[in-house]
């Protein structure tokens, strides 16, 4: 078996103490015992991996000196944990000594009642670890299906290879008081920080050499031996939401590992056109819109934070690439909405056809303090598309405003009004409409008011 | 030199322990290429590859596929890779499913680090000879369009050539590759690094045109110190992407176009060039030609009167004259834009949004006007005849009024 450690350690070590005054000779007998598993826990929400790992030791009964130490790792000292997995009721932690002179060492003292060998679990934070989503959506020729695959993919700047991990990702945003990596660097020790030339250099070599070597160790699935695609299981848990990829996994320093973890195909989309200048900018967009539920192939979790990107079956035996968004994290039955950008087949025009002022208001001076401000639109819409076209108009218009459409239009907020048109193929929809701006001493309020037509 | 690396490696276990096996690596060559530049943004590479796959068992583990390049941009990310169909004899056959599994399925990716690199690693459930459809998005690939027009000599027709010019500059060679815009023919072509290929994608003959002549007096200003009150006469060639107008058979991107005439010896004569925007279907394409000096136009403000309402508040009442002379030897229609903001700005007061105007009813009966730029920015339409044939017969000097009152202003 090929390892990829760097100049990483993580060693658990024994030392039987002959002479209990001796505390400070690491001598007598250690023993390097390995990891039997490995679970590892990662957030997306920050730098954190929660680490277990169950280990074999053999105690003696009395005192017993075990020593931990993580050497290039970005582990927080102040999180590593031992709890003994069998006897517990005979052995105890009596306390940890983090030795000054021996940067990322720590010596757990345990009083056991028992002798021989019993699984324990150490437990710990580590940083450099890290997940995300990413997603492909490709839809048939008409745009009205889609097949959509979500991935994860592991990140290991860890500074530690783990072998046949056990992996669990974790949706959802924690609270941390302190970044882990603080925690690991402190006490001005060197470590492997990601971005160092020297880090990344010793990432390639060791991953170069072990890509020569052999391929497979690298990346193979964990216990060897052909697989299909392995499946994620999600479950809730509290706020959060956990996938727990099937098996175990190797995920080599410095290399990343994307895995299929959603996948659903003849997911039914609609397409909506949107202009809201004060959002998008001054030309409508074009959303493909779906859900995240079961009628839709999907909904057995909520989808995390990832990139989607969009392709559609060019109908020439090949795709298009629409384009890709950052999907935000999408809740169990929530919308789905993927902003393709601007459509140049769609065109909306709003054109001011007549302006007219009354209701004069003076002051003292007899100057101009106030007046009504009438104004007749015609907005247009022009789609030069094949097929018909759902479209959302949102204007916001400043001031008190008295606003009479012809099209039904609804209140979005107090200053937004919006009117949703369809548009048949290569044709127009036009949504005239009044506006009466009080300007000046007439201006009363600063909010639109629908008005009905007559 | 720049040297291009694109491979697919396929490495097969052929032994459980890892520093046992042994790796065999095949270098399946493109059987296929496909270059979609539908999006003006990116360009997505399509590429087929004859994968011969082993059957993944618990013995020899599954297939490792190493993709990888150099010296191109590829956006990593992107990548996709997509079993399409296993051979069987000389055919083809879709992937299935076998014993309720697919027969390829793409277990995982695997990204070493600080390399242009990646490694699928592929279940087979049989092994054979498989064919798998890469596709990424690649920089450097670009596209342009740009268009040749060729008038008549009587400018009512034109001939417009629509060609799609492939910039590639990716590093990659992709040999005989297909060329797609999203619209038109499909190309087979040859595509060399820091090669340039021009495409003609169709020809439009008999394009009905329209030329029109434009003075906007606020966008162009004084024409010359000599003539102080005429401005620049801007002329256009208008066609429609409609197939009524012998277009229509997608729309027209935006490009560059050379505009030529038929110089009516058999040759052409160059007439200048513009850059189109989008024209979607049944949409006009505006094509600007240069300056009119056939056409002159002065323009000059007859009536300027004020009319008190209360205060500060006034009434402004305005005659603009516009005299015009046609030394053309054919008809034109001339379209005068006038900007009432500006006028009122210029001459009244601050309209304090747009103008807010009436009609005079001194304003000449010739006059056609329209709105298409807002009701404030009128279009005044006025056809013109030809010059007289007579050489010693003056051109007439045609005047035409527009009267109007900018109201409520102050």
């Amino acid at each position: 078996m090929v390892r990829f450690t760097v100049s990483s350690i993580l060693v658990v070590g024994l030392l039987f103490i002959a002479d209990s005054n001796a505390a400070a000779k690491n001598i007598d007998l250690v023993t390097l015992p390995n990891r039997d598993t490995v679970q590892l826990t990662i957030y997306n929400s920050e730098d954190i991996t929660l680490a277990k790992e169950i280990r074999s030791v053999t105690l003696k009964r009395g005192n017993n000196r075990l020593q931990f130490s993580w050497a290039g790792t970005l582990i927080d000292p102040t999180s590593v944990e031992f709890r003994p997995l069998e006897h517990a009721d005979q052995i105890d932690v009596a306390d940890t000594v983090f030795p000054g002179q021996k940067p990322q060492h720590l010596i757990w003292n345990i009083e056991s009642k028992y002798e021989g060998q019993a699984l324990v679990e150490v437990s710990y934070f580590t940083s450099g670890l890290t997940w995300q989503m990413d997603y492909v959506a490709t839809s048939d020729v008409n745009e009205t299906q889609m097949k959509f695959r979500g991935h994860v993919r592991v990140f290991n700047n860890s500074g530690e290879e783990y072998e046949n991990a056990e992996i669990r990702l974790i949706v959802g945003k924690i609270n941390l008081v302190e970044k882990i990596t603080d925690l690991a660097r402190r006490q001005g020790i060197d470590m492997p920080a990601t971005e160092t030339a020297k880090y990344k250099g010793m990432k390639e070599l060791e991953a170069k050499k072990a890509f020569e070597k052999a391929a497979f160790a690298a990346f193979g699935s964990g216990k060897g031996g052909a697989t299909d695609a392995k499946k994620v299981v999600k479950e809730g848990l509290s706020e959060y939401f956990m996938f727990s990829v099937e098996g175990s996994e190797t995920i080599a320093i410095g290399w990343s590992k994307r895995m299929p973890a959603v996948s659903a195909d003849g997911v039914a989309f609609d397409i909506v056109y949107r202009l809201r200048s004060y959002q998008y900018g001054p030309r409508p967009v074009r959303f493909f819109i779906w859900r995240n539920d079961a009628e839709h192939s999907l909904g057995e979790s909520p989808l995390p934070d990832g990139i989607v990107r969009m392709f559609r079956e060019n109908g020439h035996d090949g795709l298009s690439y629409l384009g890709q968004q950052l999907l935000r994290y999408v809740p169990i039955q929530s919308d789905i909405e993927v902003n393709l950008g601007t459509d140049d087949l769609v065109i909306v025009e709003q054109r001011k056809t007549k302006t007219r002022r009354n209701n004069f208001q003076f002051d003292r001076r007899n100057l101009v303090a106030g007046w009504d401000e009438h104004q007749d639109w015609i907005g247009e819409v022009r789609n030069y598309h094949a097929k018909a076209i759902a479209i959302e108009v949102r204007l916001q218009l400043a001031g008190d405003v008295e606003l009479t459409p012809t099209s039904p239009t609804t209140s979005f907020d107090f200053r937004t009004v919006e009117t949703k048109l369809q548009t048949d193929p290569r044709d127009n929809s036009v949504f005239p409409f009044t506006t009466v701006i009080h300007q000046g001493t007439n201006a009363k309020q600063n909010r639109v008011m629908l008005r009905r037509s007559n | 030199m720049r040297r291009f690396l694109c491979v697919l490696t396929l490495v097969a276990m052929l032994s459980a322990p890892a520093d046992a096996r042994i790796k065999l690596a095949t270098l399946p060559v493109r059987e296929r290429v496909e270059l979609q530049l539908d999006n003006g943004a990116y360009t997505l590479v399509e590429e087929e590859r004859i994968v011969p796959l082993l059957k993944s068992t618990a013995k020899t583990g599954n297939n490792m596929i190493d993709f990888s390049w150099s010296n191109t941009s590829i956006d990593k990310d992107s990548i996709q890779f997509r079993p399409l169909s296993f051979r069987a004899g000389k055919d083809w056959q879709p992937i299935g499913k076998a014993n309720g599994e697919v027969e390829i399925n793409v277990i995982n990716v695997a990204y070493p680090p600080g390399e242009n690199s990646l490694v699928w690693e592929v279940f087979a459930a049989k092994a054979g000879v498989v064919k798998v459809r890469v596709s990424y998005l690649i920089h450097n690939l670009t596209r342009t369009f740009n268009y040749r027009a060729l008038a008549n000599k009587d400018e009512t027709l034109l001939t417009l050539r629509s060609f799609i010019k492939l910039r590639n500059y990716s590093g990659e060679e992709f040999g005989k590759a297909g060329v797609w815009a999203g619209f038109g023919p499909k190309f087979l072509k040859e595509v060399g690094q820091q090669e340039e290929i021009q495409m003609l994608v169709k020809r439009f003959p008999e394009v009905p045109i329209v030329k029109t002549f434009k003075f906007d007096w606020y966008s162009n200003g004084q024409l010359n110190p000599d003539k102080p009150f005429a401005s620049e006469i801007l002329m256009h060639y208008e066609l429609t992407n409609d197939e009524k107008n012998n277009l229509g058979a997608f729309p027209l991107q935006p490009g560059k176009v050379r505009i030529f005439i038929e110089d009516g010896r058999g040759g052409q004569a160059f007439l200048g060039e513009d850059v189109s925007r989008l024209t979607p279907l049944d949409d006009k394409m505006e094509l600007y030609l240069g300056q009119s000096r056939d056409i002159v136009c002065s323009r000059i403000i007859e009536e300027n009167q004020r009319h008190a309402v209360r205060g500060n508040l006034h009434h402004q009442e305005m005659i603009i004259k516009y005299e015009i002379e046609n030394f053309r030897d054919k008809p034109a229609t001339l379209d005068i834009i006038e900007q009432l903001n500006r006028d009122a700005v210029e001459y009244a007061g601050n309209p304090h949004g747009d103008a807010e105007w009436e009609m005079g009813e001194q304003t000449s009966r010739e006059l056609k006007f329209s709105y298409e730029l807002g009701n404030a920015t009128p279009v005044l339409h006025i056809k013109l005849a030809p010059r007289p044939k007579d050489p010693d017969e003056e051109v007439e000097k045609i005047v035409v009024r527009f009267h109007f009152t900018l109201k409520n202003v102050w």
